[in-house]
């Protein structure tokens, strides 16, 4: 589906990405975790061609319009109503506007968001608003899908339920993602396979972790698999050696939530 | 009895009521001197006179003219101005320095310019208001282009959109918005400019009968013009909030 090869960039003579290699397979969940800063975001953004690297190769074995690209946060179109931005990728891909209204009608029922098409952004909470920046994206029907920490503003109920819903959604549908979160739970329990991003400058990926834990997957059970714990733990001692010195650690990682 | 002074607008009337009773009866009273502060009644009874005779249509048709005028000319010049500078380097590098002189000077001060060079006739108000409204509508639309939210254009792009989509669903709307937020200053710009140009030299508008009423020590037709003007200009404000609702109903 996705392979990249000693990918590099820049942002002018800061240097953020130095050579990252990884995969993604036909119907494989990747998660991406690295420190605040690292690079991840570059990465996705770096895939769907809004950054041009420096150097390596990024090879798709899909057409870049079969990528669905979720933000990190959730700013729909605020003149348009909720079924209007979603209808707006449908028309772009050549569909006329009544039957592009209609298809993204349903798949606002399908988030969970039926007969609020009309509203419009500000009228939704934020879960909702994530929910039609879903539907948005899903209507498209994309083969890979890339996630910017999607569910990093939400509260905890709201996001549990929604990657829930998300995952069932995947798994049906056997759709290739690659997820960049900082929340190593959260990666563990979505995901086939995680990859670790070192810290920047010059971040590289820093070790790969397959998660065996079988599918269909409930993001709150998976947790409590036998497998889960000492993984979690594995993964986290790797980051903190990889980074270097406990002190150090806890400055660079602060952000993670480690439930041990 | 209390109840009706529990709202704000009732206690504001109430208020000016008082006013005016006091200011007509210091008047009457011999209190204020007729040539300076005539009674309210008097002014009521300019302004009845101003309309019943209909001696000041023309004069409010040529301020209207005007006022409308430059604001629509200066609208439109204004928006493709700033557009073009917001998306052409070169075009930015060149007329920001003039927008930033022409904002520099109180642009009122053109006015006997504009007379020298386009007579005393309807074109040189026009042509003031124009360039109040433009120069603000030129910035408007610069910064509002600048500003436009960049994670609405790679949303757009990530769904397939190019430049023709970009412009319509994102540039668009959110340059309109700015827009709309500042039609209300550019409407009173735009009135400013009109009267101001009329005062310095024409031969009829609100303006010019400001200028007549000055020369003539007319100071009840004077203060009646002032409040023709202001309730005019309250009433295209409350259009263009009207306006601006309705086209930004998305914002609440």
């Amino acid at each position: 589906m996705l392979r990249i090869a000693d990918l590099a960039l820049s942002y002018g003579a800061t240097p953020v990405l130095g050579g990252v290699s990884m995969e993604v397979e036909d119907g494989e969940f990747v998660s991406l975790v690295g420190p605040s800063g690292s690079g991840k975001s570059t990465i996705l953004r770096a895939i769907i061609g809004l950054q041009a690297p420096a150097a390596g190769k990024v090879e798709l074995t899909i057409a870049p319009r079969e990528i669905g690209f979720l933000f990190q946060d959730d700013a729909l179109l605020p003149w348009r109503r909720a079924a209007e931005n979603v209808a707006l990728g449908l028309r772009l891909r050549g569909m006329a506007t009544k039957p592009a209204l209609e298809r993204a009608e349903e798949w606002l029922a399908r988030m969970g968001l039926e007969g609020l098409g009309a509203r419009y952004p500000r009228e939704l909470s934020g879960g909702q608003r994530k929910r039609v920046a879903l539907a948005q994206v899903l209507a498209l029907e994309p083969q890979l899908l890339l996630m910017d920490e999607p569910f990093s503003a939400l509260d905890a109920i709201t996001r549990a339920r929604l990657s829930q819903d998300l995952l069932r959604f995947i798994e049906a549908r056997r759709m290739s993602v690659l997820l960049v979160t900082h929340d190593l739970e959260e990666a563990l329990a979505l995901s086939d396979v995680v990859y670790l991003l070192s810290r920047g400058p010059k971040a590289r990926i820093a070790g790969q972790y397959p998660v065996p834990i079988a599918r269909p997957r409930d993001v709150i059970k998976a947790r409590a698999n036998p497998e889960f714990g000492p993984l979690l733990e594995r993964v986290w001692q790797n980051l903190s050696s990889e980074i270097g010195g406990a002190a150090q650690s806890e400055a660079a990682w602060g952000e993670y939530s480690i439930g041990l | 009895m209390g109840r009706i002074f529990d709202r704000p607008l009732t206690r504001q009337l109430a208020g000016l009521a008082v006013f005016l009773a006091v200011w007509e009866w210091a008047a009457r009273s011999g209190y204020l001197n007729p040539l300076y502060i005539p009674a309210p009644s008097k002014i009521g009874a300019v302004l009845v006179t101003l309309f019943s005779a209909g001696t000041i249509w023309p004069h409010l048709g040529a301020t209207f003219g005007a006022a409308l005028g430059g604001l629509f000319v200066g609208l439109v010049v204004g928006t493709v101005l700033g557009a073009a500078a917001a998306m052409v380097p070169v075009i930015a590098e060149l007329l920001e320095p003039v927008m930033i002189l022409l904002n520099a000077v109180p642009r009122v001060v053109l006015a006997p310019l504009f007379v020298i060079w386009l007579g005393i006739g309807l074109a040189s108000k026009i042509a003031l208001a124009f360039i109040l409204v433009a120069v603000l509508v030129f910035f408007t639309v610069f910064t509002g282009i600048r500003q436009v939210d960049r994670r609405l254009v790679e949303r757009v792009i990530t769904l397939g959109g190019g430049r023709a989509t970009l412009l319509r669903e994102v540039y668009m709307p959110s340059v309109t918005a700015w827009l709309l937020g500042n039609l209300k200053v550019a409407v009173g710009f735009a009135f400013t400019g009109a009267v101001v140009g009329e005062f310095v030299a024409a031969t009829k508008g609100l303006g010019y009968l400001l200028s007549f009423a000055q020369s003539t020590y007319n100071a009840a037709l004077m203060l009646a013009l002032v409040f023709l003007i202001m309730l005019f200009v309250l009433l295209i404000f409350a259009l263009s909030e009207r306006l601006e609702k309705r086209l930004t109903r998305w914002r609440g």
